[in-house]
């Protein structure tokens, strides 16, 4: 009797020919992406979309061509931080292009999609065990976004991802996937952190796990170091970090709180009006010194 | 999945997927050499599997094609909403889609369409066209898109 390998195809389902299809049509649509920087931490709350936005903002000043995909999907931000909300999608010749931010940075946010009123929320045929389903259906769409969006050709791809050390692993091994050269990765990892005990131990255990499965770290970002005193006109200390365990990384720099950025958020102001501010230039420096190691030919 | 006709020892053929009942779907399956047929009937884990990978069971292009569940959108009770946002007849004259226009709108992603049908609508409208034409569409990607 003829086994599973001695019968051509694979019994008519197509399943394997599309799950093909699909990744061909993401590295196609990666194809002109230069850098993929995927943003996490682990810890939740610590500003890593804030970052994402801002750090995208900073490096577009600089000239650069940047998109962020906001993969939070279960809480997306950065629809209404870089203003595109009521983004309208419209189909081009085969994808459909990217809704962009009124200083050129192309988003794709879910909060773009579902209002902030309603939760995400998959169909599942197995009803009652949608937690059973959920990381495998979050990752078809995190496919059918890349593979549906035109990227077109970026210097950077700026991948904000949600919270916690094992998701932040497996969108690693997911965006690795596509990486094209082998010995020259395309996908890198920042991390953030705030000065406090309780996160650098989450991202420590982020920067264990990524390192484990030699993804490449570029380093991390302390944010909420300090926060900016309009009044004073200075930088005052906003945790105590005595006692916070090291990250064996390069910290790629600091960056104060401020709350006029928190503003700029809320409303989906541009980063250009915070430029010459001590956050303005510290994400600036952030953004620099990120240009500067992505372009390094660094071992794994 | 595969199957075989064990006396012929022949590839069986998929023949049809019966629509989603339930979180079950029907897929008969049969044999070219004698004739015989079978259908296999998931269970609704089964059925996610398959609607989790986010593609449709069947040959390409045909009726059998189907998706896992009723719908490939995974925000099927959602997009129904952004449907009804749609403006109603007594509130703005229609526009028209061309066949060409229509055909580039079925290109992007289930659970963006019914928002973008909207949006171009409105840019049409705005600019006092009643048609969106692929012309209509490239200008609201240069207004719109990156």
């Amino acid at each position: 009797m003829k086994g599973y390998h001695d019968i051509v195809g694979d019994g008519g389902s197509r399943v394997l020919e599309q799950v093909a299809g699909q990744r061909a049509r993401i590295a196609d649509g990666l194809a002109g992406v230069r850098h993929l920087v995927a943003v996490g931490s682990g810890k939740g709350g610590v500003g890593k979309s804030t970052l994402t936005l801002h750090l995208a903002g900073a490096l577009r000043a600089l000239g650069l061509r940047i998109a962020i995909l906001d993969a939070d999907f279960n809480g997306p931000s950065q629809a209404r931080m870089a203003g595109v909300q009521g983004a309208v999608f419209v189909p081009g010749r085969d994808k459909a292009a990217l809704p962009r931010t009124r200083n050129g940075i192309g988003v794709f946010s879910m909060g773009s999609v579902i209002p902030e009123s309603e939760a995400l929320d998959f169909e599942s045929a197995a009803h009652g065990e949608s937690h059973t389903w959920r990381a495998t259906r979050e990752f078809a769409l995190l496919s059918e976004i890349l593979g549906s969006f035109e990227w077109g050709a970026l210097d950077l791809l700026i991948c904000d991802l949600p919270p916690g050390a094992e998701r932040t692993v497996q969108y690693a091994d997911f965006l690795r996937s596509f990486d094209t050269a082998p010995n020259k990765p395309r996908t890198s990892f920042v991390l953030v952190t705030i000065p406090s005990a309780v996160s650098r131990g989450v991202v420590a255990r982020s920067v264990a796990a990524l390192t484990k499965r030699s993804h490449r770290v570029l380093g991390y970002v302390e944010n909420m170091s300090g926060y900016y005193c309009r009044d004073c006109d200075a930088i005052k200390p906003l945790f105590d970090s005595s006692g916070s365990p090291g990250l064996e990384i390069p910290c790629l720099g600091t960056v104060p709180f401020d709350p006029e950025l928190a503003r700029h958020c809320d409303f989906g102001i541009p980063f250009e009006e915070l430029r010459e501010t001590p956050v303005g230039l510290a994400l600036n420096a952030v953004a620099q010194r990120l240009l500067g190691d992505l372009d390094k030919e660094r071992p794994l | 999945m595969k199957f075989l006709c064990v006396p012929c020892d022949t590839p069986m053929k998929l023949q049809t997927v019966g629509p989603p009942d339930r979180g079950s779907l029907s897929v008969v399956y049969s044999c070219p050499e004698c004739g015989y047929e079978m259908a296999m009937l998931t269970n609704a884990y089964e059925t996610q599997v398959v609607q989790s990978l986010g593609v449709r069971i069947g040959p390409a292009g045909e009726a059998g094609a189907t998706p896992a569940s009723g719908t490939k959108c995974p925000f099927g009770a959602m997009v129904p909403a952004a449907e009804d946002a749609r403006p109603g007849p007594g509130e703005s004259i229609p526009v028209r889609w061309t066949a060409a226009a229509e055909a580039r709108l079925a290109n992007i992603p289930e659970f963006v369409r019914p928002m973008a049908r909207t949006g171009i609508e409105r840019f049409a409208q705005e600019r006092g066209a009643l048609e969106v034409d692929e012309k209509m569409l490239d200008a609201a990607r240069d207004f719109f898109g990156m």
